[in-house]
Formats: C-alpha cells, sequence, structure tokens
C-alpha cells in the first residue's frame, strides 16, 4: 500500500500539463479540473429537449408577435400624429362581438378584437366602441334597435332634445350619420356577422314604433293556463265557503280581471301608447324602397375553440398566435386605409337563402361576401343542434314546479293557513312575483332561441336585396391596386 | 322683500354639518380630477414636446381614458355605497363595521 502510494506521485505530473499544473495551484478543487465533458443521462436528455423545445416554440412565437405588430403599428403611426383640433371628432368605428354559441365567456369576440385588432386602431388614432352580446341575438336587436332610431331621426320624426342642441359639441343628425359612415363597423366572426346582418335587415324592414317586447310576450302569454286556479285545490281550499261566493275567486287569473296583476301592467300601457298618439299623423312607417349608404364592413375571420376535442387546436394556437396577430392587424390596417369596395353576393342570392332554410348545407354555391369565415361554422358544439329541445326541457320543467309554488302564494295570500315559521323569515315569492319571474324566463327563453335561429349553422345569413348598394366591405389597400380603385375619401 | 326674509334664517345659524359635507365634497372631486389628469397624462402625451398642440393619438387616448376613468370611478362609487349601505345595517345590528 504504502509503496504503491510513493511510487504514483512522480508518475502523474509527467502526464499533467501545463495548463492544468498552473491552474492546480489556483485554488480550484482538482475534481474540478479532471472533469470530463459527457452528455447527461437520458432522462435529462428527455427533460432538456422537451423544455428547451417547448421555451423556444413559445418565444420565437412571441417575438414575431411583436415584429408584425409593430410593422403594421409603423405603417398607421403617420396617421396619428397629426394635430388635432380640439373640436375635431376623430374617427369613430364601432365593434360588435357577439357570444360564440356554447361559450359561457360570452366576451370571446370583444376581447381577439382587444388583442389583435385593437393595437392598430389605437396606433392610428381611431376611436371605438365595443358592443358585446350576453346573449345571442343581442346584436341583432342592438342593431335592428339603432337602425330603428336613425331611421327616425333621418325622416324627422325625432328631434333632439333641446338641452343636447345647446352643448358645444352638439352635431345634427345629418353630421352624425356622416361621421358614422367615415367610421365603420367592425364584425368579429361568423355568428356575429349573421346577427349584424339579421339586424340590419330587421331594422331596415320592420315599423318605426318602438315595440316593447315585454308587452309583446305579455300579451302572447295572456291566454295560456299555467296561472289557472286548477279546480280541485280551489275546492279543496273553499269546500265550507258559499257557493255564490266562491265564484269570483275560481275564475282565473287573467291580467285584464286580476287586481293583482294591474301594478305590473300599468307602468308599461302608458309608455307604448303615448309615442304612437304623437307621431302617429305623419308616418310614412313601411319599410324604405331604397337603403341610404351604411357604414363600411370590417369583417374579422375568428374562431374560438371550445370543448375537450379541440384541445389540440389550442394548444397549436398557443404557439402559433402570430397568424393571429397578422390576420388581426392586416383587419385593422384594411379599416385604418379605409379603401372599401361594394359587398359582393351573386344576384340570384335570394332563392339560395331561401332553399338553405329547407335543406341544411344544400347550397354549395358561392355566396360572396355572406360566406364569410363560413368555416368556423364546424366548429361550434355539436351540443348545441339541441339547444332548443334543451331549453323546451328547461321550460317544462320550470311549469312542473310552478303549481306548488303557486299554491303556496295563494294560501298565504288568502290566508288559509298561517305561514311557517320559516316562511315568516324567507317569504315565498307572490303570485305577482311569481308572473313576472315567468314572464322574465319565459322572454329569455324565446329570445335566445330565437338569437340561436339566427346563428345556427343550417340558416343563411340574411340578405336584403336594398342593401346591395348601399353596404361596402374595408379591403386590403395593397390588393386593392390592382383591382379597380373604389376608395371612398374616409380619412377626414 | 322676500329675499330678505327668506335671507334671516340662514344668517341666524350656519349650518356647520352641510358647510362640512361642501368641503368634503369638494374637495374629493378636486382630488379625482387632480388624478385622473395625471394618470391619463402620464400615459397619453409623449414627453417628447414637439409641438404646442395635441397630436390625434393623443387626444383619443385622453379622450378613452377620461372616459374609462370616469366609469370606473362610478362603478367604485355605486360598490362602496352598497357595501356602506350593507355595513351600516351590521352595525346598527350591533356588528362590527370596517369601512
Amino acid at each position: 500500500m504504502a509503496d504503491a502510494n510513493i511510487a504514483k506521485p512522480p508518475s502523474l505530473p509527467a502526464r499533467q500539463s501545463g495548463v492544468r499544473t498552473v491552474l492546480s495551484y489556483t485554488g480550484i478543487p482538482p475534481s474540478w479540473l479532471d472533469k470530463r465533458p459527457k452528455l447527461p443521462s437520458r432522462n435529462w436528455l428527455i427533460f432538456l429537449s422537451v423544455t428547451s423545445s417547448v421555451v423556444g416554440l413559445y418565444v420565437y412565437d412571441r417575438q414575431e408577435c411583436k415584429k408584425i405588430r409593430q410593422a403594421y403599428v409603423d405603417k398607421v403611426k403617420h396617421l396619428a400624429e397629426v394635430t388635432a383640433d380640439p373640436f375635431d371628432f376623430p374617427r369613430t368605428v364601432t365593434v360588435y362581438g357577439a357570444k360564440w354559441p356554447a361559450d359561457e365567456e360570452y366576451l370571446q369576440g370583444i376581447k381577439y378584437f382587444r388583442k389583435y385588432v385593437k393595437p392598430i386602431l389605437v396606433a392610428a388614432a381611431v376611436d371605438f366602441e365595443m358592443i358585446s352580446g350576453k346573449r345571442h341575438g343581442d346584436i341583432a336587436a342592438r342593431v335592428a334597435e339603432d337602425t330603428r332610431l336613425r331611421r327616425r331621426l333621418d325622416l324627422g320624426l325625432d328631434v333632439d332634445p333641446e338641452a343636447r342642441k345647446m352643448l358645444p359639441t352638439y352635431r345634427s343628425a345629418a353630421a352624425r350619420v356622416k361621421h358614422a359612415l367615415g367610421g365603420g363597423v367592425v364584425v368579429i366572426g361568423r355568428p356575429t356577422f349573421k346577427e349584424y346582418m339579421a339586424g340590419v335587415c330587421a331594422g331596415w324592414t320592420a315599423g318605426l314604433e318602438p315595440v316593447d317586447a315585454d308587452e309583446a310576450l305579455s300579451r302572447v302569454l295572456e291566454h295560456d293556463t299555467h296561472f289557472d286556479e286548477p279546480p280541485d285545490l280551489a275546492d279543496m281550499a273553499h269546500a265550507d265557503a258559499d257557493a255564490p261566493a266562491d265564484l269570483p275567486r275560481q275564475a282565473p287569473l287573467s291580467p285584464q280581471t286580476s287586481p293583482v296583476f294591474s301594478p305590473l301592467q300599468m307602468p308599461s300601457k302608458p309608455a307604448s301608447s303615448r309615442p304612437r298618439t304623437s307621431t302617429a299623423p305623419s308616418v310614412p312607417s313601411g319599410p324604405p324602397s331604397v337603403i341610404p349608404p351604411l357604414p363600411p364592413l370590417l369583417l374579422v375571420p375568428f374562431t374560438n375553440y371550445i370543448g375537450i376535442t379541440q384541445i389540440p387546436l389550442m394548444i397549436w394556437g398557443f404557439f402559433n398566435q402570430r397568424h393571429k396577430v397578422r390576420s388581426g392587424a392586416e383587419a385593422g390596417y384594411c379599416l385604418v386605409m379605409g379603401n372599401t369596395r361594394p359587398v359582393n353576393v351573386p344576384e340570384d342570392t335570394v332563392d339560395f337563402v331561401a332553399s338553405a332554410e329547407m335543406s341544411e348545407r344544400a347550397p354549395l354555391v358561392d355566396l360572396g361576401d355572406l360566406d364569410f369565415d363560413k368555416e368556423a361554422e364546424d366548429f361550434y358544439k355539436s351540443s348545441m343542434e339541441k339547444f332548443p329541445e334543451d331549453t323546451d326541457k328547461i321550460r317544462q320543467k320550470y311549469y312542473e314546479a310552478l303549481p306548488k309554488k303557486l299554491a303556496i302564494a295563494r294560501e298565504l295570500a288568502r290566508g288559509t293557513r298561517e305561514p311557517t315559521k320559516e316562511e315568516y323569515e324567507n317569504p315565498p315569492p307572490t303570485e305577482v312575483e311569481l308572473r313576472a319571474e315567468r314572464l322574465k324566463k319565459e322572454r329569455r327563453w324565446r329570445d335566445d332561441v330565437h338569437g340561436w335561429d339566427i346563428i345556427k349553422p343550417s340558416a343563411a345569413v340574411q340578405w336584403d336585396e336594398r342593401l346591395r348598394g348601399s353596404l361596402t366591405v374595408f379591403v386590403d389597400p395593397e390588393q386593392d391596386q390592382s383591382d379597380e380603385p373604389s376608395s371612398a375619401p374616409i380619412i377626414p | 322683500m322676500s329675499f330678505l326674509r327668506g335671507g334671516a334664517p340662514p344668517s341666524s345659524g350656519v349650518n356647520v354639518d352641510k358647510i362640512d359635507m361642501a368641503i368634503t365634497e369638494l374637495d374629493t372631486v378636486t382630488d379625482f380630477f387632480n388624478k385622473m389628469v395625471s394618470s391619463c397624462y402620464s400615459k397619453c402625451i409623449s414627453t417628447r414636446f414637439a409641438e404646442p398642440d395635441l397630436n390625434k393619438g393623443e387626444s383619443v387616448c385622453i379622450d378613452r381614458c377620461v372616459g374609462k376613468y370616469n366609469e370606473v370611478q362610478k362603478k367604485v362609487g355605486e360598490k362602496l355605497q352598497s357595501r356602506g349601505a350593507a355595513n351600516a345595517a351590521a352595525g346598527a345590528a350591533g356588528g362590527f363595521s370596517p369601512l
């Protein structure tokens, strides 16, 4: 042992290089100096390669996103650097984002806009107003209502209040319309497009009078039997009462006869009758034969992936956001530059629209702009096809539970029994409340199903031939150079 | 002559509570305004002063900023008020009110 120890030291220095010798005197541990580089173990290799490729993909993608966005921002920046007159109105666009079918998060469309289109608009100093639809059909209803108000203003049926005219920033209705025409409408995704078109068609076709949807519905529901007194229960409750005294009570509580229902009905009636009398004399209430020019449309393709089956697509999208950034920025750029072309819809569309109602997926014909983002409909959740049936089931369940609540409410109202201690603390809903709740629920169910009927894949995009001359679409200015230039003088 | 008679009661005793409330309110509004101006200024106006007037981008930004600030203020105010009311109710019942 001792021999070996003594024999080795002289042999070692001979093998050491000069560098090694020098370094060994610097205080670096000798074990570090003897390290030979080698590959890490198999597991480490797997871990490192997976991690680094994931991180690399992510970083590369986000860098590209920044570059693309910056390129478009630089293209439009000059528009924001002009000096502004304090009383000037900047160009304002309206952004519509409808609820995506089967997604609880109704703001998805607006979020997409904010993330991918907005930076370009901000850079170009274009103001925007975002309107989101909480439920299906909200956008359609809103657009129709706005259109109706505009028509009234155009016809001079409504006038701006005097107080508003006093403001220094007041502009006449015509100036406002002109300003809106210079702006535009941003439509995010296929559902929004369908709702918007439905709203425009309805708004330019329907009457000019305000329609109180609650009142209309209550008139429809007036004659149903859900709030009628069940005969056997009433008999049991008033078995000891005299027959003549019992009769009026057994009559069904319809809104006309019931004193309970009148407070609900009262406020809505005068409100709806007042404008009718004041404006009735000079209303040409029929739909106009020509629709004046409408703000140009910017169609932003957008697909919202939801559900377990689409998770691979979500992952792919997470690492490929640059495509969305490019598409959104391009759309924003088209809007900012303001080059438009008339909407491109084939002449005989009406037949196809009609036939599309009958047979699903029948028209394989190109519908031009009406086919905007059609492939997004393949990504709707299949469970949405049963949406009307599901709503019916919920409605049925509600009506099955209703008589019990109604009986309790009536018993307590008539004092046939004392309320229990629990009912003292949390009083059950009265009949008036139940009626109001029913009206609200019924309204929501009907609106939802109606909204779904607008956007469901088997329903065609609504189209009105009168829109042909008045609707325009934003196009990419670079592509537009080759076609005949039809740019509108939009930038003020 | 009515203004003489109408003016007489306040001169006898100035309502200190109301004056205090008005002062507090004025302070709140001034504070709100100053905060809004400073935050919107720092958000929207670039530090490079090239010209005396606002440019388009800045004016749109300020417009949106002020609108947003007011909206948030309104929402927070509503929330605080409803919470204050709830707390007052709880406080009347003998509870502890943190607000």
